[in-house]
């Protein structure tokens, strides 16, 4: 089968700066090495959101810049849109990049200056340049100020026109490095919404996103990928990776009549009355199972109006991952 | 090949359109050349035209030439490494190469607005020389000027991506243009003839194309000398432009590759 994005045990290892002060003090000491990926392995279906997450230093911006040819690995294959990473031109025709940086425009020109030099860049056909740039400028809400001088924008705007830079030549694959980082919630939001819909759902762009946004992966993500110190310790669709090493069992219960005592293999985490009905919030003991629960209550002649298993959520399997790479450590 | 145009094209563009935006400044530079020339013409007024190593150009004129094309020659050296590094601190050099344009492409196109100002620079000059203070400028073989130019043009290109290596790697501290602005300033004929220094100094002088082109561009706007007299000179900055374009091409794909390996190739 083949992925629209593919690693291959790939490794990357920086060598740190030395102060002019080791130089001087220790000049044939060995400089330090710091090791950014250690052997990932990382496949991304066609048209599939997979979020890359982890916490800083973790190797994400790593990844992503050795997907846009702009760091060689040590070792490993990165295969993008069927290519080699080797083949940088290829490569770079199928990929759009979106930075969180907003600097990385000239701030004296309008977005459509700005836009109509990485069309060039991009070897957009001159002919398709213009229609191209209106097209995705109203796609991005901001052919109001598409003439008016980048520095001037919010950073809401910002973001937009990058992403609108990385569509220009309309790759497959598009490379998100944190792109809500500088937003507000509501454009935040806006933002997600843009790359649910419109990108995956409409455009059906495979989208591989770093981020350290817990909310912002388990909202438009279809698998994530934990990375941590330069591996990835689990990928999956998002609730898989809730799940992991999550031992505790949660239940949310509803209960009428609304009985004196409940005694069971568990305990309550929230418990209120309302209106003749109890609802509980109850963990499992270890080991206990449903039945454990339930049977106690029904014996007792309880109905049970609701009985929901809460999922864990990304934010809990995120510590577990981060502890248990600790403990291994 | 008409890509590669169209990309320069919109590099020029660009930073035209950057520069026309700081609109007092562009016109204060235009009038800063002006005051410039004024004050050398009168500067040269106190230097003997019998001067030893002048032959018989006045001060004026010679000094002229050779600040227009140190102007010209040092835009090269530093415009590659100082585009580059803005670049880098704008953060535009990442959007740059994640697109299909190679990097040496965009090194080499990155500095082509100055190139463009830098010759408009120097016609400037001339105008303002001729007009209003009578230097009188006699070719009698433009083609040998226009050799003479495009050969400075491809030397200083050379030692100028050979500077803009250095940034790419080191990303400070560029021992190039530290060595040869003073160098140039020294040795390269301009403001004075190397005639006049040290013995010993003299020859390290030919080592510079900068030395070459202004005897080159001297001859051809200010003694009227032909193809047939300049041919050596010509033939000795061929030379140098022959080995110093691609040892700058060389490194510059050492430098762009090694930095990507150390992932060091954005940073500042």
């Amino acid at each position: 089968m083949s992925y629209a994005i593919e690693a291959t045990d790939l490794e990357k290892t920086f060598v740190k700066a030395r102060s002019i002060r080791e130089l001087l003090t220790q000049p044939f000491r060995r400089a330090e090495r710091i090791d950014a990926l250690r052997g990932v392995d990382l496949q991304v279906d066609e048209g599939e959101i997979l979020s890359l997450l982890g916490p800083n230093g973790a190797g994400k911006t790593t990844l992503l810049k050795i997907f846009s040819c702009l760091v060689i690995p040590d070792h490993g294959r990165a295969i993008v849109g069927g290519r080699d990473t080797r083949q940088e031109n290829a490569v770079k025709r199928t990929i759009g990049l979106v930075q969180s940086d907003e600097r990385s425009f000239y701030w004296r020109l309008s977005a459509r200056e700005n836009l109509r030099f990485f069309a060039r860049l991009y070897d957009v056909p001159i002919r398709e340049t213009e229609s191209r740039i209106e097209e995705l400028l109203g796609r991005v809400e901001l052919l109001h100020a598409a003439d008016r001088p980048f520095s001037g924008y919010s950073s809401g705007m910002k973001q937009r026109v990058t992403i609108a830079r990385a569509l220009l030549h309309d790759p497959p694959i598009l490379l998100m490095d944190e792109p809500t980082r500088s937003l507000d919630p509501a454009a935040s939001l806006a933002l997600r919404k843009f790359v649910r819909d419109e990108l995956s759902r409409r455009d059906g762009k495979t989208i591989l996103l770093a981020t350290h946004d817990l909310r912002e992966a388990e909202a438009i993500s279809d698998r994530v990928a934990v990375l941590v110190r330069g591996r990835v310790r689990q990928i999956g669709t998002v609730s898989e990776v809730r799940r992991w090493g999550a031992r505790e069992q949660l239940y949310r219960l509803e209960v009428d009549p609304v009985p004196d005592r409940i005694e069971g293999p568990f305990r309550a985490l929230e418990d209120e009355t309302d209106g003749g009905v109890r609802r509980l919030t109850v963990v499992l003991e270890e080991g206990a199972r449903l039945d454990d629960l339930l049977r106690p209550l029904i014996g007792a002649g309880i109905r049970i109006r609701v009985c929901d298993r809460i999922e864990p959520d990304l934010e809990g399997a995120f510590s577990r991952i981060l502890e248990s790479e600790t403990e291994e450590a | 090949m008409i890509n590669n145009l169209l990309k320069l094209w919109a590099f020029i563009k660009r930073d035209f359109l950057s520069e026309v935006s700081y609109r007092l400044a562009f016109l204060m530079r235009v009038g800063g050349m002006f005051f410039s020339l004024l004050a050398f013409y009168f500067l040269t007024k106190m230097i003997d035209p019998n001067t030893r190593g002048l032959n018989g150009i006045p001060p004026f004129d010679w000094l002229l030439v050779g600040l227009s094309f140190q102007f010209y020659f040092s835009t090269a050296l530093y415009s590659f490494s100082a585009r580059v590094r803005n670049e880098q601190l704008l953060g535009t050099l990442e959007a740059m190469l994640v697109t299909p344009t190679p990097t040496s492409m965009v090194v080499f196109s990155s500095a082509a607005w100055d190139f463009v100002y830098g010759g408009i620079r120097v016609l400037l000059y001339m105008v303002f020389a001729t007009l209003l203070f009578g230097v009188r400028l006699d070719v009698a073989s433009p083609l040998s000027l226009l050799i003479g130019v495009v050969l400075t043009l491809l030397s200083s290109v050379g030692l100028g991506i050979l500077s803009a290596s250095f940034i790419l790697y080191f990303k400070r501290g560029d021992p190039i243009n530290f060595l040869l602005s003073g160098a140039t300033t020294l040795l390269g004929t301009v403001f004075f003839p190397v005639e006049l220094l040290p013995a010993w100094v003299q020859p390290f002088s030919k080592y510079l194309p900068i030395t070459w082109s202004l005897r080159i561009v001297r001859g051809s706007l200010l003694q009227g000398r032909t193809m047939a007299d300049l041919w050596t000179d010509l033939l000795v900055l061929a030379l140098l432009t022959a080995f110093l374009l691609p040892v700058g091409l060389i490194c510059s794909r050492f430098a762009i590759r090694r930095a990507k390996r150390e992932g060091t190739l954005i940073q500042y």
